[in-house]
């Protein structure tokens, strides 16, 4: 069959198309335009069905995996698909290390080096086993994420555009700075010892469950049918559906409730509304696919990610 | 409730489908389905109750409402502006630019803190402008009206306060005509429209010259002065030093002025050819 590849603009991106046999794979497709333009890999490339002109909703996107003749309706030796692209891409891992390799470093820092010097505060500091106790959570929180991304998650999409590369780091360095610096200050005001082991110990248990979330999530992961979605259960997951956010973001206040800074506070919430969007998109997503209809299952009822609220 | 079309608060319904009746006394009542709708079904609920004859000229009484209110609105705020403009341009005649500030400052305040009622209006949905590029401006309006000028006055005889007022009130004047005929005329003259496209052009450069070099100059006295500033020791932790923020303050314009002179420039683009084509 012929394949011709346009723009979204109309113009040919590979002049002439591509010739490939009728049984091939979107994957296929995607190697033979790679030859062609040498800068494309498949990574980068977007392939979706034109649309009719008029009609509204998102276009369908070419699945890897999926043969072309799938796509073709009626005309099984021609096709036309719609190319963009993404833009330099980054393995999902890479953007992951980065962003949480700068929290994981920043903190020590503004802990065992004397940073305040420079910053004004003259004089020895002393350290309260808080801050000691709070070094220790906030760095094992990242390693754990870093061995996660290595170890345990199973990603959707492989990779994820360059810009996001800067645009994350800048969130979590930056903030891993702000929180680090108020929590290491020769000013710093301790709780009490009873509030610190309430924080860390609910914060420690949360850490625990995050970590069995995300085996649980990557154990329902297979490549066969659905796009890879299945409906999450076990342990929280029967009760919210992401309940991995969940975990994270009483983890976070649990840190919080130990350690008692503004700065704390703000990622909190800053992190939790970032978080909740998401959650909000994947439980659509799932409610939409598990429709019930043509013999799957139904998406139970379920919070979405902060019981008793949403 | 699907079949329900959608109704429009803002423009009144585009479908009226009869509303189910008692069987025995022929009343209106809730049709059974209702009953059992989750919450989510609150908006094809409402959809329902506007599309009955009573509650339908309702719909139609608050779009009216929502167009007196914010004519009233922005004219009200266009006549704070004029004020400023009128006070400004009498002031640089009579007595000089050190004297400008002290004849602008009650409808400068009062007029640029009205605006954020624009912002509550964006969220309620009143009108369509997105919050996202209503509240940086919005921002630096207040940042200079009340964190620079009313709270260090030793900026306020500075030559930068004319060009300052004079820039955001002619802004503020067409761009409060102009939203002000569209609510109670229902259109807005075409020069008025090439105005507010236009005039940005040069009233941003001047304007934002005017309030980065109005920070600038104020920052000796924010370091000397306690003012705003939160200090260490204290049980939450947290500290503000407002010198320093005001830098932050001077570093976002650096990023932010070329994001906003384009998205004005794409704004003019599709305002101006749209105009032509109607």
């Amino acid at each position: 069959m012929k394949v011709t590849v346009v723009s979204r603009s109309g113009r040919e991106v590979i002049k002439g198309g591509i010739e490939l046999h009728d049984e091939a794979t979107v994957s296929d497709l995607q190697e033979a335009i790679h030859a062609r333009t040498k800068k494309y890999y498949p990574s980068r490339q977007r392939l979706t069905l034109p649309m009719q002109a008029g009609t509204q909703g998102k276009p369908i996107v070419l699945s890897p995996n999926k043969k072309l003749v799938d796509y073709c309706d009626g005309n099984v030796k021609n096709l036309t698909v719609v190319f963009k692209d993404l833009g330099v891409q980054v393995l999902y891992s890479t953007l992951f290390f980065w962003e949480y390799l700068g929290p994981l470093v920043i903190f020590p820092i503004f802990y065992y080096f004397s940073v305040y010097k420079y910053l004004g505060y003259e004089g020895d500091r002393v350290v309260y086993p808080v801050q000691t106790y709070a070094m220790y959570c906030w760095c094992l929180h990242y390693f754990k994420r870093i061995m996660e991304t290595f170890f345990v998650h199973r990603f959707s999409h492989a990779t994820s555009p360059l810009s996001n590369v800067f645009r994350n780091c800048a969130y979590y360095w930056t903030f891993g700075a702000y929180i680090a610096y108020y929590v290491n200050h020769p000013l710093y005001t301790p709780v009490s010892d009873l509030q610190m082991k309430i924080g860390f110990g609910f914060g420690l248990i949360c850490q625990v469950s995050n970590f069995y979330c995300h085996i649980l999530l990557r154990n329902l992961r297979s490549p066969a049918g659905n796009g890879g979605y299945q409906i999450p259960h076990g342990f929280l997951f029967n009760i919210v559906t992401c309940a991995n956010y969940t975990t994270e973001i009483y983890q976070w206040l649990g840190f919080n409730i130990a350690t008692q800074t503004i700065a704390g506070y703000v990622f909190l919430v800053v992190a939790a509304l970032i978080m909740t969007n998401w959650a909000l998109a994947k439980h659509r997503r799932l409610k939409k696919l598990f429709d019930g209809k043509e013999g799957r299952p139904r998406y139970p009822r379920r919070w979405v990610i902060l019981p008793p609220f949403i | 409730m699907r079949h329900l079309k959608h109704i429009n608060l803002l423009g009144g319904s585009s479908a009226s489908p009869k509303p189910h009746e008692c069987k025995r006394t022929g009343h209106p009542s809730f049709p059974p389905e209702l009953l059992l709708c989750k919450p989510s079904d609150l908006t094809s609920l409402l959809q329902f109750l506007l599309a009955t004859p009573p509650l339908g000229t309702m719909a139609g009484f608050l779009s009216a409402l929502r167009r007196i209110y914010l004519s009233l609105y922005n004219w009200t705020v266009f006549v704070g502006w004029f004020q400023v403009l009128y006070f400004a341009v009498k002031a640089l005649r009579e007595g000089g630019p050190t004297t400008v500030y002290d004849s602008v400052e009650r409808p400068l305040q009062l007029a640029q803190t009205a605006a954020v009622m624009e912002i509550l209006h964006g969220l309620v949905g009143l009108v369509r402008s997105p919050v996202s590029a209503t509240l940086p401006q919005i921002g630096s309006r207040l940042f200079l009206t009340w964190g620079i000028l009313w709270s260090y006055p030793e900026t306020r005889t500075h030559v930068l306060v004319s060009s300052l007022v004079i820039s955001w009130s002619i802004t503020e004047i067409i761009r409060y005509s102009f939203f002000g005929m569209k609510e109670a005329l229902g259109f807005a003259p075409s020069w008025l429209l090439w105005l507010r496209y236009s005039t940005f052009l040069i009233l941003y450069p001047t304007g934002i010259t005017s309030e980065v070099g109005l920070i600038y100059i104020a920052l000796p006295y924010i370091k000397a002065s306690e003012k705003y500033c939160i200090r260490m020791p204290n049980k939450w932790n947290f500290s503000f030093d407002y010198y320093y923020a005001s830098i932050l303050a001077l570093a976002i314009y650096v990023p932010g002025i070329p994001h906003m002179y384009q998205y004005m420039l794409g704004q003019r683009k599709k305002a101006l050819s749209k105009s032509k084509t109607a």
